[in-house]
């Protein structure tokens, strides 16, 4: 077993897991109930599935002079998607786009009940 | 074929299947946001798609676009998430109210479907899912006024807190929006 196919090996294992991150993306969102829920299957290919593809390309290419750039398309994405998913479940929560029952513990809801009692604290945010 | 190549293909159809789920959820969601993210989770997908197409045949034509997706996506979602309009009980009463005529109509025209009193039977008969928001808001009353009386009360406190340069102002706007939710 020579260092070539032990790599293309490891490409091909980092591939598949990828693709199977998009697999899970694709069935959550099908099958989940709520909005939140779906987000939390709808995270799968943004970081880890997009790692095992940034690795499985950068085996390949055998050099080292695209790694930074892979790393960087990898690194936005890491921080980009916590905050489309802050926004979003953000947004969902106030417009309440989910399932209450589904829910185990509504930690937010005590903490929002508190703020619309008290006079003088903007519940919106102000543009 | 290698095991490359069955790497290659099994991924391809991972991916492409996970597309086609995002794409019903886009078609089928119930709101916005479903929808947003799962164009989101699309749009990764094709630069999966790139990406695993680069490690196979070895060029580095698309990584460009991969960088790109990253940002793309998160405006997308950040732009759309400030225009989400608040799902209120009354909306979603409408709504299944309206499923249930549906039913009604498509099942059984024998039984009439029970109207409730606030409702005038003619237009409520009419009514179907992709308008019920419209008679929603038209019985509801204007939403967004809410978010003016706060803002006015903000001008009003300023107003009467600093020198009052127009103090006739502020009281007849907020005279007009009281008298028009009355």
């Amino acid at each position: 077993m020579t260092l070539d196919t032990f790599l293309d090996g490891t490409a091909a294992v980092f591939m598949v897991v990828g693709g199977l991150m998009s697999l899970a993306a694709g069935i959550g969102l099908l099958r989940f109930p709520d909005l939140h829920s779906r987000m939390h299957a709808a995270t799968k290919p943004q970081v880890l599935g997009l790692l095992m593809l940034v690795l499985a390309a950068a085996i390949m290419w055998r050099s080292w002079a695209w790694v930074p750039i892979a790393i960087l398309a990898w690194g936005l994405m890491l921080l980009t998607a916590p905050v489309s998913a802050h926004v979003v479940g953000r947004a969902g929560y106030r417009t309440k786009h989910m399932r209450a029952d589904l829910l185990a513990d509504d930690e937010l809801a005590a903490a929002v009940d508190r703020l619309s009692r008290q006079r003088g604290i903007r519940r919106e945010v102000k543009d | 074929m290698t095991m490359l190549d069955w790497a290659y293909w099994i991924t391809q159809f991972f991916l492409a299947l996970g597309a086609l789920c995002a794409v019903y959820r886009v078609y089928k969601g119930p709101s916005v946001l479903d929808r947003v993210i799962s164009v989101d989770v699309i749009l990764i997908i094709v630069g999966s798609v790139m990406l695993v197409d680069m490690a196979y045949h070895r060029h580095t034509d698309f990584i460009l676009f991969v960088v790109v997706t990253a940002v793309i996506g998160f405006l997308g979602a950040v732009a759309i998430a400030r225009y989400v309009v608040v799902r209120t009980p009354e909306s979603e009463d409408t709504v299944r109210q309206a499923e249930a005529q549906a039913a009604a109509l498509s099942g059984g025209a024998a039984d009439e479907p029970e109207i409730p009193a606030g409702q005038s039977p003619a237009g409520s008969a009419q009514e179907d899912e992709s308008t019920s928001w419209f008679a929603a808001l038209a019985r509801s009353g204007f939403a967004p006024k809410r978010k003016n009386d706060a803002e006015h009360d903000a001008a009003a406190e300023a107003d009467s807190a600093g020198s009052t340069s127009e103090p006739g102002i502020p009281h007849p706007r907020r005279d007009t929006s009281e008298g028009g939710s009355a």
